[in-house]
């Protein structure tokens, strides 16, 4: 196991080195967005860009300047300087974070206990109104776009421009430092935005996999044992039934701590998705580069651990 | 100037630094614009003069603002969305008051300069008790103007317009961010500037912009030696009624300015009312960045003491002006469009060609693309309203020639030009594929497809490109080697309201580029020339209108680029608020005057 | 002997089951009375059981053999309750003084697992394979028993004990998949036994074992019968089994008991051509022991392979939606006259044992004599059995669609 996780993890390094190679490379190929002229001013003499490219260091070739990043990166986890904020990359990060956090959290928590106990009730109730209910508003979920249900929430509850005025409108998010309590209803809304589709998704998952499971010899056995139903959907079923959710689950917090970009564009959370949003829009690529980079390193981290938690889910899985 | 990503998503084209740009500016003592489109619109309603004065002082403004700042700075900045903070907090020697887009006021300066020396010396008198920000407090004086323009050359500031402005003063060519020779400061409340030509009117008109605002040397030096610099950056010091919320060190960073998150703006304690024409009636200013457009224009006409900083989305204008009339301001002159057409190589260089195309383009079609007429008419000339000359060179309709007559587009007139050059089928029959390059998103793509299309009417064969507007701009439009035939998304918007500024760059032969170049048809004629250089030496205002009046028909009627539409710009506010617009930028809200109800 | 409730020759309506016997001094733990399963299929109402009745005794096992989609399976569910929701059941079930099917949801959860237990085929499937073998077994003892987890633990390493598990404080932390099958099985039987049921029910508990493995779960099941005293309910499709363990033998045709009685009585004089059928299909082997028929020890189908013949029985089996009018073997029956289609036969015991019953048309005499030619068909030569047929009786014999193989079933 330990040689596993060890070997998963150089793999895992492997990949996020390749990861910033290919975003490296994209960006010098791409025509656009040249730092030394945004840095310079786009009236600024060709003399002043030359200077500037020449201070930046981007007159070296690209290998040079990749290596020059990555050892910053490897060496004192310096993730390079934005010159459309003025900040360094890694401050600018870390102080988004937070809020992207906050969002990730609460949305996970909502959307599990939501989908999950939908996806339990429907497939026990399989064919039921309320099974075809459940997942037929689980459809709409999925289907309906983010953007647009976020936009729909706020023109329906925001306190400043909802039909009902319920949740604090867009704009209104607060670190958790400075005020919970306006910290947590500024999140509601995006929380429930952002948790629909999912928890739909997760309802739909669990749904098809318990009634797969429930199906299966080893319940009927639970049954004969004379063992109350509830136990038997739960300590039975739906023990065999979550393996397939807790992977997904790891690779969607994986994603989501990336940043929520369009939520947390939709209701201006100021979170490592927005910041990343931002920065396309002003071609501000070290930026890009930095979000990039840990968006990658958080779906390694998380397949890796999912991966790891699936021995402990199931004893059947042995390890090379 | 140009706005890139600014606030108003006018169209940006590179001002080429080498571009010789003479601004023989009005004297201040100059009568109010003779335009009446100048003045903004409150949708519906007939113009009403911008009432300054005698409104309720206090309270706090909300923004909205889907746009980041690019810079603090007022060594650095140089568009039109930073500018609406940069003239709130930093005071140059000469600005704009709201009501007018051409009528310089003394600021930090005590009064218009002194030109002496054939034009080639130029004296300021400067203001007393006009004090700094905390922490450095103490009063401004000329070493702190001469500083401010100096630090434009020093690489770690790298004004983006030294070079175009200031240049003549005397050592400036070669400087480096140490003293310039040409800068002089023989007392404490006066400044001289030496010049090795007698382009004083130029650097009039450029003293009006941020780089002469004061910068304390002891404050700001250190932070200068920083590659780039944190002056503006994280430190910045105040002269106007208002500062960037900051520490007890002068520190602003994360504190008056979280990137991509919020700017706070709070009064300035040593700012003094009596050395200023702004009255300053809000207590602060909170600026949240982002958002989602049609939200944040929701906020503002749903919402009270809140306005919103650049532009609202198009469906937000739509619904402004048919239920919150009171609260959406229109700004004429904010700027113009059109195709260029490449007077130099390809097929355009026959006159009549280009006759054809202007006559063919249905620029109501265009103007509909971008949102109708609240927003865009038709084009029919290259000075735009606001701008003087304007009515002198035809106003609204324009010269008076045939291909001119019909802004629906005309095939059959064009067809006549068709005919004269030389294709008597009225149809192309040459065997050149033009080149055509536009930028994509909306409504770039419309437009950009309904010139293509329209070439193709006059049997053209076209190779249309889409591509991001940055790479329009930096690989094709502004580099003549590209051999780019039409550019149909190109534009310009103003600087200030002189009407050189929107005739000379675009269209003046010698200041053809090979790269970033800003005169996308390459216009280079020599009758046209000679006018303009003519024209750029005229003083006095009326003067000016007439003589680049005529440079514009001259224009008109060599057809050097299809005009598209003039734009104006669109405001929103709450309905607690008493906006106030600053006409010379394109009708942003002036946190100086604006107030609450 | 003439049953008084007995309906004959009522020509097309099948005719209710003959009262139950057995041995009137002692109460029987099971008896089960014209039990009904009906599945609503999309192709319409399935008729999986349609009215058994049959008795069981302590101590005692009972043997229910027929191929797949006779209701052997679905019958034994149905005393546990455990038919699927949609199911109709109906009759009765008298399990120790108890009507099963008017039991609540809870008294019947109560009873199973601890008086009423039952083991499935598939051990690997029917062992949950995410929890270690002694949580189960201690699921299972608390489930009914108030006991503590340290307690429970002890009873469930007597238990794998008790079923001869070797090690069995270590075993209890496996897992399913790191046991072998007839491990496996053995531990399905402990959690079984775990609270000391009366009724065992074991539903082919060794199709899914080899050879060897099979001997000794029957061999088990047959000493734990003994020390224990439960009666065993055993669903088979392997004649084999029955012999081994069964006391009694009831064989199942098309949801109906076509012949039931003791299984010495059943193996060596079947009175039915389905019987005949099933016995004629097992392979024979080469000399010796088969040719005394079922004495010692029947050929079972895991003796496939051995020299002999199959021969299978024609036809496919009955559908349970809309089954054969009259006698439902009848389209299969290599003796079946005009008549048979048109009357249904009841369950009727044999005039020289009453314990022996069979459903069939033709007369007992003549089922004797056919069951002697069908032996020497069976034993004998080749020249001897070219003899024995008419030529009618051979092409029916001969006849096939798609025969039934015994061997391949796996639910009843």
């Amino acid at each position: 196991m330990t040689r596993y996780i060890i070997r998963r993890l150089l793999w895992g390094v492997a990949l996020l080195f390749i990861v910033s190679a290919l975003t490296f490379v994209l960006f010098d190929l791409l025509p656009s967005g040249d730092p030394a002229k945004l840095r310079a001013g786009r009236t600024a003499t060709p003399q002043a860009i030359a200077h500037i490219r020449h201070e930046l260091g981007l007159d070296k070739p690209v290998y040079t300047q990749f290596f020059d990043y990555m050892k910053g990166v490897v060496l004192h986890f310096d993730l390079g300087y934005s010159y459309y904020s003025h900040a360094p990359v890694k401050s600018l990060i870390a102080e988004r974070l937070p809020a992207t956090v906050s969002l990730a959290v609460g949305a996970i928590v909502i959307w599990l206990l939501v989908g999950l106990s939908v996806g339990i009730v429907s497939a026990v109730r399989q064919r039921t109104l309320i099974d075809r209910t459940a997942m037929g508003t689980a459809l709409v979920f999925i289907s309906a776009p983010e953007y647009w249900l976020g936009l729909l929430a706020l023109f329906l509850f925001a306190s400043d421009i909802g039909k009902l005025a319920v949740f604090p409108g867009a704009g209104s998010y607060v670190a958790f430092s400075s005020e919970p309590v306006k910290w947590f209803t500024a999140l509601i809304l995006p929380w429930l935005v952002l948790a629909a589709s999912f928890a739909a998704v997760y309802a739909r998952l669990l749904r098809g996999s318990l009634v797969e499971v429930l199906g299966e010899d080893y319940i009927r056995t639970a049954r004969a044992k004379g063992l109350p139903e509830r136990r038997v959907v739960m300590r039975h079923g739906v023990r065999s039934a979550i393996t397939p959710i807790v992977t997904v689950l790891g690779l969607d917090i994986g994603t989501l701590l990336g940043g929520a970009l369009l939520i947390e564009v939709v209701f201006n959370i100021p979170g490592v998705g927005r910041l990343n949003y931002d920065a396309i829009t002003h071609a501000d690529f070290p930026i890009v580069q930095g979000t990039v980079l840990l968006a990658a390193l958080f779906i390694v981290v998380a397949n890796l651990l999912v991966d790891i938690s699936y021995a402990f889910l199931d004893p059947r899985v042995r390890f090379k | 100037m140009f706005n890139h990503h600014g606030r108003r998503a006018a169209p940006s084209l590179a001002l080429v630094s080498a571009g010789l740009l003479a601004l023989a500016l009005a004297a201040c003592g100059s009568s109010e614009d003779s335009s009446t489109s100048t003045i903004p619109l409150k949708a519906g309603e007939s113009p009403l003069g911008q009432q300054l004065t005698g409104k309720h002082r206090g309270g706090t403004l909300t923004v909205y603002d889907h746009e980041d700042f690019e810079h603090f700075d007022p060594g650095e900045a140089y568009g039109g969305q930073d500018y609406t903070v940069l003239y709130a907090i930093e005071r140059p020697l000469y600005s704009y008051p709201p009501n007018t887009a051409n009528k310089l006021v003394p600021d930090v300066a005590a009064a218009a300069p002194v030109i002496s020396d054939g034009g080639k010396t130029v004296t300021v008198a400067i203001k007393p008790h006009i004090y700094f920000s905390p922490p450095v407090n103490r009063e401004v004086n000329s070493g702190d103007v001469a500083y401010a323009i100096e630090r434009g050359a020093n690489p770690n500031v790298s004004n983006p317009y030294f070079h175009s402005y200031f240049n003549d003063i005397v050592g400036a060519e070669k400087a480096n961010g140490g003293a310039i020779a040409g800068i002089e400061t023989p007392s404490r409340y006066a400044i001289v500037f030496h010049l090795t030509k007698p382009t004083a009117g130029l650097l009039y008109g450029a003293l009006s912009l941020p780089l002469s605002a004061p910068v304390p040397p002891e404050f700001a030096k250190p932070l200068d030696a920083h590659s780039p610099t944190t002056y503006g950056t994280e430190y910045l010091v105040a002269t106007g009624p208002y500062m960037l919320k900051a520490n007890a060190q002068g520190k602003f960073l994360g504190i008056g300015y979280q990137p991509g998150k919020s700017v706070t703006l709070v009064r300035n304690p040593t700012w003094n009312p009596h050395t200023d024409y702004r009255p300053a009636y809000l207590d602060q200013i909170n600026i949240n960045i982002g958002g989602e457009p049609t939200v944040i224009g929701q906020q503002v006409l749903k919402g009270q003491d809140v306005v919103q900083n650049d532009s609202p989305a198009q469906s937000i204008v739509k619904e402004a002006y048919e239920r919150y009339p009171q609260q959406i301001t229109f700004t004429p002159g904010s700027g113009d469009y059109y195709a260029s057409l490449n007077n130099a190589r390809g097929p355009f260089t026959n006159l009549d060609l280009r006759k054809a195309v202007w006559a063919a383009l249905d620029r109501e079609a265009i103007a509909k693309v971008r949102g109708g007429p609240l927003v865009a008419q038709p084009m029919t000339h290259f000075l735009y309203p606001g701008v003087a000359g304007y009515e002198q060179a035809g106003g609204d309709a324009g010269p008076k020639v045939d291909y001119n007559e019909h802004p629906e587009g005309d095939m059959a007139i064009a067809a006549k030009y068709m005919k004269l050059a030389g294709y008597p089928s009225g149809k192309y029959t040459g065997g050149k594929t033009l080149q055509v390059v536009g930028s994509t998103g909306e409504p770039q793509e419309g437009m950009a497809q309904i010139v293509n299309q329209t070439l193709q009417n006059l049997g053209f064969k076209t190779h249309l490109s889409l591509v991001d507007q940055s790479v329009m701009y930096d690989k094709y439009c502004t580099v003549p080697a590209q051999e780019i035939d039409v550019c149909p998304n190109g534009g310009w918007v103003r600087d200030f309201a002189d009407p050189q500024t929107v005739l000379y760059v675009p269209f003046y032969g010698p200041a053809i580029e090979a790269q970033g170049n800003s005169n996308w048809s390459q216009v280079n004629d020599p009758k046209i020339n000679a006018a303009m250089q003519k024209a750029e030496l005229v003083v006095g205002e009326p003067a000016r209108a007439e003589a680049w009046a005529k440079i514009d028909e001259m224009l008109v009627e060599q057809a050097v680029a299809a005009p598209e539409v003039y734009v104006n710009q669109a405001s929103i506010e709450g309905s607690g608020v008493a906006g106030v617009n600053q006409l010379w930028n394109s009708g942003a809200w002036d946190y100086d005057f604006t107030s609450l109800k | 002997m003439s049953d008084p409730n007995s309906d004959r020759g009522r020509g097309g309506v099948a005719a209710p089951e003959g009262q139950l016997d057995g041995d009137p001094r002692a109460s029987a733990l099971l008896r089960v009375e014209d039990l009904r399963v009906q599945l609503p299929t999309e192709d319409g109402l399935l008729g999986a059981v349609d009215g058994i009745s049959y008795e069981l005794h302590a101590g005692r096992t009972l043997g229910i053999v027929g191929e797949s989609g006779s209701g052997k399976t679905v019958s034994a569910l149905a005393l546990m309750g455990l038919n699927p929701k949609h199911a109709r059941v109906s009759g009765r079930i008298d399990f120790d003084g108890r009507e099963l099917l008017a039991l609540d949801s809870q008294q019947l959860r109560a009873l199973r697992g601890d008086e009423l237990a039952m083991i499935f085929q598939d051990p690997l499937s029917s062992l949950h394979p995410l929890h270690r073998v002694g949580w189960q077994l201690v699921e299972a003892i608390r489930a009914h028993r108030d006991v503590a987890k340290a307690a429970a633990r002890e009873r469930a390493a007597e238990l794998l004990d008790l079923v001869g598990i070797p090690d069995a404080r270590a075993r209890l932390h496996a897992y399913p998949h790191e046991l072998s099958g007839g491990q496996r099985q053995r531990v399905m039987i402990a959690m079984a036994l775990a609270n000391e049921p009366k009724l065992l029910i074991a539903d082919e508990p060794t199709t899914a074992l080899d050879v060897t493995v099979q001997a000794q779960i029957l061999a088990l099941l047959a000493r734990l019968q003994r020390e224990l005293g439960m009666a065993i309910l055993l669903v088979t499709h392997d004649l084999g089994v029955v012999a081994e363990i069964a006391d009694e033998v009831a064989v199942m045709y098309a949801g109906r008991i076509v012949e039931r009685g003791s299984t010495e009585q059943v193996l060596t004089a079947p009175s039915h051509p389905y019987t005949w059928g099933l016995l004629r299909s097992i392979p024979r082997l080469e000399g010796g022991a088969a040719g005394h028929g079922p004495a010692s020890r029947a050929p079972r189908d895991s003796d496939r392979g051995a020299v002999g013949e199959l021969e299978p029985i024609a036809g496919r089996p009955a559908s349970l939606i809309s089954p054969p009018s009259g006698c439902r073997f009848h389209p299969r029956c290599p003796y079946a006259l005009p008549d048979h289609a048109r009357i249904d036969p009841a369950l009727a015991p044999l005039p020289d044992d009453p314990a022996h019953l069979a459903a069939c048309l033709l007369a007992p005499e003549e089922r004797t004599r056919l069951w002697s030619k069908e032996e020497r068909a069976r034993l004998g030569s080749d020249e001897e059995r070219a003899h024995l047929w008419s030529d009618e009786e051979r092409t029916r014999l001969g006849s096939d669609e798609e025969p039934a193989r015994l061997g391949d079933e796996t639910h009843g």
